[in-house]
């Protein structure tokens, strides 16, 4: 069964057309610490999407560097698709710089698939965002052909028959399965081609639902086979709100739901969708909906941020502009759910567990409440770690592989209190002991006391003076630092700041 | 005829029979660092442990699973030396902090122990007992170990740090290199006689290792080896040494 008839506009490195960088200013977009997306100026130079910050800049030294912005992506690309939507309806959004549309019904209504493709290239260039235009069987082979048509006039068409001559001579990695397409390249297949002549039911033996999926679209199939199923059957999800909300947090919030109840309905039946509708609709009457691209790989949380994504976007354009009423999910184009594959030895069935569960604790006590530690720079002992909140990746802004001259020596103490309690310490004739500006100190100490607790010193080493940042007011610091011993057996680390003591850790 | 055939049948079950069937092993559980192997062999799962403190024994006994691949959920310690828990052997990529839940708590420890494979938890003075019997079941079923740092009632292993004494340090001068720590086991799992066990937490090499007489004397013998091979004693730190405090202009 041949797939339908799409269309496909595809902007070129939309990340940073986003962005509103110039294409011939060299620049990356970096996530996770690799180039996702360049301009075509650092193209030329040879930085590519998957490289690392640093060998991008060994090739390009003057790029210019952005961090990953998806919600901006979304608004901004908002504006290309209501130029579409003025052309034909039931856009459907891939992925921000990348949307499909059905092309059977518009080709008739405008006389043929070059009128359409024609229109809506001219429409889109006339607003200054650089894009092609594909149009072939299925979104796959059409997204390969607007990237053919892009060094072309900005059109492509592949006529139905010649679906399976276009896509031969692609190479496998244009799959986008890089754990797959590895192994095929390795095997001796590297074209499309190759992988179409093999008998389907060999590749799906040998590599599982992933393996079919690839071999249907190398053929020039639909991903998946369509789900026969009853058309009356209501799997949407939908919330009307007895008060109207105005902001975009709740109605996430609620998103968050739909989306578990659509993917229990979808799973009660083993089914999953290839899109997923978003609808909202206002006080005032206005109701807006628009097509995500969702393959059943997308959880709960991720329908829900596209939500948001799509929500900002319609308020920033004007088009959303009353409280919201309602807010429906629909699956769109519903297929058989083949699973996914579980990585051996359940490691990864753990990962995601323990995922869920911390999920699960941010709900209870907030986005900062479950941490995960990272080694930091710094010289004290609570500036070496730093507490990063789950789900998200930050670098420490001081890295902890540089030298850290006057950092406290290893071993490190196992106790480190987040706020130091104060603490006194005494000299033999029952004297605060005090430490000159040059580090020379008053008299040995000889009694420690903390709270209401009073030991005695058996041993002691310092002052280790500190004197960081003098050239920052806000974060100057200056202090001395001494390691104690007491007569239970403990170790302390004990401060000395403005004639203060405090107990920054305890060696336990 | 037939009893030939009984025969046959026979002596083909006696072979089975003969055959040693290995046993079905049990699962084995989470590790430990070898050097507590005289504590305890290995965090058994459903297992509840009791340390006293929140300090490096604690930690210690993250050090293997975290290796291993295991997730470990740390609950109501803010003060966890993180840096510490790295220079014990812990993979603190693995570590998943809830410093303060306050009054989920609860809550917080059985999310972990549905999912992660130990969690290390600091409970208030006075866990209510319905509170506790019921994490214990809950760790039981899940097939995680709990680690309790504090007092906790219906642990099946007790661990205290009986006597500790760090080395390294004077009147004015060294700093701290290395503690020795008698560490004493009992409880439910040991049956009626504790162990004992001498350790170094850390040792001079920063790691957890065995400090009974024998292996203090080899332990000795390496070090006198290094600093006679390096040519001097290094007990003060100096200015040009790069992990040593100095006056940062």
């Amino acid at each position: 069964m041949t797939p339908p008839r799409v269309l496909v506009l595809w902007c070129p490195d939309w990340p940073l057309t986003a962005a509103g960088t110039d294409p011939a200013v060299p620049a990356v977009v970096l996530t996770s610490g690799r180039v996702s997306a360049c301009t075509a100026a650092a193209r030329a130079t040879g930085v590519r999407r998957g490289q690392r910050l640093r060998d991008a800049q060994r090739y390009c030294p003057d790029v210019e560097v952005l961090d990953e912005d998806p919600e901006g992506e979304a608004r901004a690309f908002e504006q290309v698709v209501s130029v579409i939507e003025e052309t034909c309806p039931r856009v459907e959004v891939v992925r921000p710089g990348l949307a499909a549309i059905p092309a059977r019904g518009p080709s008739r209504y405008y006389g043929g698939e070059e009128v359409v493709g024609g229109m809506i290239r001219d429409a889109v260039l006339g607003r200054d965002f650089v894009c092609a235009v594909g149009v072939a069987d299925g979104t796959f082979a059409a997204n390969l052909a607007a990237r053919a048509a892009f060094d072309d006039d900005g059109l492509r068409l592949i006529p139905s028959s010649s679906t399976a001559g276009f896509l031969a001579p692609h190479p496998v990695s244009v799959l986008e399965m890089p754990e797959l397409t590895g192994v095929l390249f390795r095997l001796g297949i590297r074209t499309l081609g190759d992988l179409a002549t093999l008998p389907p039911r060999d590749v799906l033996a040998r590599f599982g639902a992933e393996g079919g999926v690839a071999h249907r679209l190398a053929t020039g199939q639909e991903a998946r086979p369509p789900a026969p199923r009853a058309t009356d059957e209501d799997l949407s999800a939908h919330i009307d709100f007895d008060q109207p909300v105005e902001q975009t947090e709740p109605a996430v919030f609620a998103a968050k739901a739909l989306a578990d109840q659509m993917h229990a309905k979808l799973g009660e039946r083993g089914l999953a969708c290839v899109r997923v509708e978003v609808e909202a609709g206002t006080a005032d009457g206005e109701t807006r909906s628009r097509l995500w691209r969702h393959d059943g790989l997308l959880s709960s949380l991720a329908v829900a941020e596209r939500v948001r994504w799509q929500l900002d976007a319609w308020r920033t354009a004007g088009q959303l502009n009353g409280h919201l009423t309602h807010l429906r999910l629909a699956p769109d184009q519903v297929v058989i759910d083949t699973g996914r594959q579980l990585s051996l030895w359940g490691q990864a069935e753990n990962d995601e567990q323990v995922a869920r569960a911390a999920t699960r604790i941010q709900v209870m006590l907030g986005h900062a409440a479950v941490t995960r530690p990272q080694l930091a720079g710094g010289r004290g002992p609570g500036e070496r770690v730093v507490r990063v909140p789950w789900g998200d990746s930050v670098a420490p802004t001081l890295p902890a592989d540089r030298p850290w001259p006057g950092r406290l020596p290893q071993p490190s103490p196992a106790v480190v209190h987040p706020e130091p309690p104060p603490a006194r310490v005494l000299d033999a004739a029952g004297t605060p002991v005090a430490v000159s500006g040059r580090s020379t100190v008053s008299a040995p100490p000889a009694r420690l006391t903390v709270g209401k607790k009073e030991h005695t010193i058996t041993g002691w080493t310092g002052p280790w003076p500190v004197r960081e940042y003098w050239w920052e007011r806000s974060r100057h610091r200056r202090c001395a630092r001494f390691q104690v011993t007491t007569e239970d057996g403990r170790a302390w680390l004990l401060a000395i700041e403005d004639g203060r003591w405090s107990v920054e850790a305890v060696y336990d | 005829m037939v009893a030939a055939r009984r025969q046959r049948a026979a002596a083909a079950l006696a072979s089975v029979v003969d055959a040693q069937i290995e046993p079905v092993r049990e699962d084995p559980g989470l590790p430990v660092l070898p050097a507590l192997h005289g504590l305890l062999p290995g965090l058994r799962r459903g297992q509840v442990v009791e340390v006293d403190g929140t300090g490096a024994l604690a930690l210690a006994l993250l050090a293997a699973p975290s290796q291993d691949g295991s997730w470990c959920g740390v609950v109501r310690m803010p003060e966890l030396g993180v840096a510490a828990a790295a220079e014990l052997g812990c993979n603190i990529d693995r570590l998943l902090l809830v410093d303060e839940p306050g009054e989920r708590w609860v809550d917080v420890t059985a999310a972990l122990l549905e999912s992660a494979d130990v969690v290390l938890l600091q409970p208030p003075a006075r866990p209510p007992t319905g509170v506790v019997r019921r994490l214990v079941a809950l760790a039981r079923k899940s097939g995680s170990a709990l680690v309790v740092a504090g007092g906790w009632e219906g642990s099946s292993l007790r661990l205290k740090v009986e006597s500790s004494s760090w080395s390294g340090i004077d009147q004015g001068h060294g700093r701290l290199r290395s503690r020795r720590v008698k560490v004493v086991a009992s409880g439910r799992m040991v049956g009626g006689r504790p162990r004992t066990a001498w350790l170094w937490l850390p040792g001079p090499d920063g790691s957890v290792s065995n400090a009974d007489l024998a292996s203090v004397a080899s332990m000795e013998e390496r070090l006198a080896a290094r600093a006679a091979a390096v040519g001097g004693d290094d007990t003060e730190p100096t200015g040009d040494d790069a992990t040593s405090p100095a006056e940062v202009a």
